[in-house]
């Protein structure tokens, strides 16, 4: 083959591929889009103290402790995380466009980690996407979002009108899933996020106090 | 008139009962003979088992969040928080080491990689063994009521008091045990332990230390 053609096909493959959609798109059927904005219920209310028992496990580190946010007003939730004896190792206050530490540990004061965590709280904690897209397979409804310049991916099951999961991506590969497992739909007991590109999963799960 | 004197009576009646469930400062004396007491029961007691209600306190929230368990002790310093509500989680202080136990998932670590939970651990040892009273590392100040002894411990270790500002534990003025142990972070958040049903050199099994 001559140099020119290999040259050619490199820059073609390498065309190729930085176009390329999501995998995740490939499984999907582009329909008319139903609504220009999805609203999630989980972390909603603002009458609820919304408390997880949380399990993060950190490149094989396993550390464990409470979860606690609450909508503190129309735009802003107050996330703590504390020890399981109460002692609290971090505080943010997450808007859409505002983060506010207000106290974390000596220990997890690393930019690179509430940097992630911002990423994460801010995503699961949203309330309101505004959707570019709509797809689907059997199954389900997937809302396209754009977020700066990845995308968020709603997952609603079409028989319980349910989110269920929700998958940021760039435009090739996806970075972070939230998984959620709802009764009523209204507040969801069980939470997993998954990290893709680190290795790093958080699990909730709702404490019934009472 | 008859009914201007009935309200001044009701009021100083009030005022009266105010008083009697604030907490006073105990005089030089009542201190050495509290010190001298709790002291006293403590060299009496070889094994502690109670159980506990823990109540996290974070003004932003609208109720505390409950948790509640089996606490059990053993000279010479061997000490357990057992979880049971709502979910299982224990943690054992034991030869300088912390082990944890999360829904079955083990996992251990040095107390001297957990500065603050060597102090807390040594300081609910401390109470029960009679050993608390330690200047050097908090600055003690002793009130009473009508029904407990209350002792405030302020720590003088700077990087303790990032993470607790305050220590108070409550006595029973009756057996001279603690009955409260309270975790102030801030003036506005806290964790409120009330311990129940304690028996006090009951049989406690080593094994649950493991």
């Amino acid at each position: 083959m001559q140099k020119s053609t290999i040259l050619f096909l490199i820059s073609f493959l390498f065309l190729v591929t930085s176009c390329a959609t999501n995998n995740l798109e490939k499984e999907l059927k582009p329909v008319t889009l139903e609504n220009t904005v999805y609203n999630v219920p989980y972390f909603a209310n603002p009458e609820i103290d919304y408390a997880y028992k949380a399990n993060i496990s950190v490149y094989g580190n396993d550390m464990s402790g409470i979860f606690i946010a609450k909508k503190i007003n129309p735009t802003t939730h107050r996330v703590v995380f504390t020890t399981e004896f109460g002692n609290k190792l971090l505080d943010f206050e997450i808007s859409e466009t505002d983060f506010k530490v207000n106290s974390i540990v000596d220990e997890l004061n690393r930019k690179i980690l509430i940097n992630t965590l911002k990423t994460d709280f801010k995503l699961l904690l949203k309330n309101k996407f505004l959707i570019k897209e709509q797809l689907e397979d059997t199954e389900n409804k997937v809302y396209k979002s754009e977020d700066g310049s990845e995308f968020n991916y709603l997952f609603v099951s079409k028989t319980e009108d349910k989110l269920f999961k929700i998958v940021h991506s760039t435009k090739r590969k996806d970075q972070i899933n939230i998984n959620f497992t709802s009764e009523n739909n209204t507040f969801a007991e069980n939470i997993i996020i998954q990290h893709y590109n680190i290795k790093l999963r958080i699990e909730l799960n709702y404490l019934e106090t009472n | 008139m008859k009914i201007k004197i009935a309200i001044i009576a009701l009021i100083l009646c009030f005022c009266n009962l105010s008083l009697l469930a604030q907490e006073q400062k105990m005089t030089e004396t009542e201190i050495v003979s509290f010190k001298k007491t709790v002291k006293e029961v403590a060299t009496k007691i070889k094994s502690l088992s109670t159980d506990f209600v823990q109540y996290k306190h974070l003004d932003f929230l609208s109720k505390d969040i409950e948790t509640s368990g089996k606490m059990a002790f053993k000279e010479p310093n061997m000490l357990q928080w057992q979880y049971k509500k709502p979910y299982n989680y224990s943690i054992v202080f034991k030869n300088g080491k912390i082990l944890i136990n999360d829904e079955g998932k083990k996992s251990a670590m040095d107390v001297s990689s957990s500065k603050i939970f060597a102090k807390i651990n040594k300081l609910i040892v401390g109470s029960v063994s009679g050993n608390m009273f330690d200047d050097k590392e908090f600055v003690i100040s002793y009130f009473k009521n009508k029904t407990n002894n209350i002792t405030k411990f302020i720590p003088k270790d700077a990087a303790l008091k990032k993470y607790i500002k305050q220590i108070e534990l409550t006595f029973d003025k009756d057996d001279a045990t603690v009955i409260q142990v309270k975790l102030l972070e801030s003036s506005e958040d806290y964790t409120r332990i009330v311990l129940k049903n304690k028996i006090i050199n009951a049989k406690v099994d080593n094994s649950i230390f493991n």
